[in-house]
């Protein structure tokens, strides 16, 4: 049998190579060998999907690539996750993502959730097109700590001032930290809106995210 | 006096016009706004149906003085929705977006409806080029396509294509190859019925998302393919590229079309050091189009002129809410640089 060291370089290198047929019985045979599960993430899937990330920054990797990166990421948590005790899933915080009403394009909106995903964050995906009522339900019945919005598309931008007029009027702003981002939104825009943060990249996001809570 | 049409043809020909032109596609390339639409009376989402309305709207951009060019339809998704696509019409202020996709994975090409240039949106298209041809313009008339990737895009969840670009790559040539036979013929018939210009625009197949092995393999391919396939008798075609380009220049360079647009993200000044020899078209910021003022777009203008772009015209489509004022503005700056010029 294969010793922990190994296996978890096997998950990191499925990850990274698209393997994401493979990593399946990689993560079954960690699994099945007794080791911790949450180590099995922390130290195999993830630390694979970061190289990948750093491998897009190089514009070595592109979208197709992380697409079946991550892929290969979610199809070795599947297997992991559920072994984990509840209580020991050690969240950074919950965080409600969506790619504001009018616009479709969510492909930098699922690199950030996979990235805050590796990171330790707890996604709750409204997907596109998403209403601003539906931001602000959302935050409510989960009490999330972030709301992150994208949007490629200018016409859409001023549904994010509209989410957090929104949530403000309900009482509910300085409950989340807001961060935004998409192609024509700039920190100035940030800014202007009201907004926590603002990142270039999916990596970025993290990192911002991880100083907003530190706040 | 040269008419827009002759001193398109003039870029076109790689002859030097008195000034360059200043043009707004249409489709992926919007050039309506909310404002607009209240000089002329047809509005969103009506006129993504009526032949008549679209024709009209098309119309009012030339004769309210923004761009130098007519041209439809408004939006990215007539050939998706002829595919099986189910498209969600939008408002006033948002244009139409694909809501439901035809199939889970390229695997299934064969359930998507060849596209029917005698129904639905596309006949709504062609019978609002056969208006605008009707009245004998001076200005060019422009028929929009969606590339190849972005209408493929449409059809099934794009984050499933692009992994399966690379997963299931025969398949994803199978479905490249059917859907470019599509919109080929949609492109035919746009010509058939009156268009002097083909621009198609492909923001899903861009080197930023792809990198350069699969731009050069699925988008430079079947855009190539396209443009080959279209009839000899017309003025001219663009391919509009979006987002960042430096990776994939040399890749770009090979696209058959007569013009090249792209983002404002990319400065105009290296897309000229970069594609030398290339009809370059672009490419004043749509942010500022709409947040800025027509002090700004004058600025902008010129710098993109001087920069070394032979057509004007702004890096995106519109947004809906663009001031008529902003949006005149790159037409007003250039016609007084002529007169500056010719004093």
């Amino acid at each position: 049998m294969a010793d922990k060291e190994s296996l978890l370089k096997e998950l990191s290198r499925c990850v990274l190579e698209m393997e994401d047929e493979e990593v399946i019985p990689v993560a079954q045979e960690y699994a099945d060998s007794g080791f911790d599960a949450a180590e099995g993430i922390m130290q195999g899937l993830v630390p694979g999907m970061n190289q990948a990330a750093d491998l897009y920054e190089q514009e070595e990797y592109f979208i197709p690539e992380l697409m079946v990166c991550s892929a290969a990421m979610y199809n070795g948590l599947d297997v992991l996750k559920p072994l984990i005790p509840k209580e020991n899933t050690a969240s950074k915080g919950k965080a409600v993502i969506g790619v504001v009403e009018g616009d479709t394009h969510d492909i930098g909106k699922n690199l950030v959730k996979v990235m805050m995903e590796a990171a330790g964050y707890e996604m709750i995906d409204l997907g596109k097109d998403v209403p601003v009522e539906e931001f602000v339900e959302r935050v409510r019945e989960e009490q999330a700590d972030f709301v992150c919005m994208s949007t490629l598309m200018t016409t859409s931008m001023n549904n994010m001032q509209r989410v957090i007029d929104s949530l403000k009027e309900q009482g509910l702003r300085d409950q989340v930290k807001i961060m935004v981002g998409g192609g024509p939104i700039s920190q100035n825009f940030a800014d202007k809106i009201g907004a926590d943060g603002y990142s270039v990249t999916a990596v970025e996001a993290v990192k911002l995210a991880d100083r907003l809570r530190e706040l | 006096m040269i008419t827009e049409k002759e001193r398109l043809k003039q870029v076109f020909c790689h002859e030097k016009p008195d000034r360059p032109p200043c043009i707004c596609p249409g489709g992926m390339m919007n050039m309506i706004t909310t404002e607009l639409m209240d000089t002329c009376g047809a509005v969103w989402p009506q006129a993504h149906t009526d032949a008549e309305m679209m024709a009209q709207l098309a119309l009012a951009n030339y004769e309210q003085g923004c761009f130098e060019n007519v041209g439809v339809p408004f939006c990215m998704t007539v050939e998706a929705e002829a595919l099986g696509a189910q498209v969600s019409m939008g408002s006033k202020a948002v244009e139409p977006h694909v809501a439901q996709y035809v199939i889970d994975s390229v695997t299934e090409w064969r359930k998507l409806k060849p596209l029917n240039v005698n129904e639905g949106r596309a006949k709504v298209v062609l019978d609002a080029i056969r208006i605008l041809k009707s009245k004998n313009l001076p200005v060019p008339i422009i028929g929009n396509i969606t590339g190849p990737v972005s209408t493929a895009g449409s059809v099934l969840e794009p984050v499933v294509f692009y992994k399966e670009l690379r997963k299931r790559n025969q398949e994803a040539h199978e479905l490249m190859g059917f859907v470019t036979e599509q919109i080929l013929d949609f492109a035919r018939a746009q010509i058939e019925a009156g268009a002097d210009v083909i621009a198609i625009s492909d923001p899903s197949g861009t080197g930023e998302i792809l990198g350069p092995r699969f731009f050069q393999e699925f988008a430079v391919t079947y855009l190539n393919q396209l443009l080959d396939g279209l009839q000899s008798e017309k003025m001219g075609t663009i391919v509009h590229i979006c987002g960042q380009m430096r990776s994939v220049y040399e890749q770009v360079d090979q696209i058959h079309s007569d013009a090249l647009s792209f983002d404002s993200i990319v400065p105009m000044k290296k897309a000229r050091e970069n594609l030398k020899g290339r009809i370059l078209m672009g490419n004043v910021s749509t942010y500022a189009l709409e947040f800025g003022s027509p002090e700004q777009i004058e600025k902008m203008t010129r710098n993109c002129a001087a920069d070394g772009s032979d057509i004007l015209s702004p890096a995106c489509g519109l947004g809906t809410k663009s001031p008529l004022k902003n949006v005149q503005a790159i037409l007003q700056t250039l016609k007084k640089d002529e007169v500056l010029v010719n004093a």
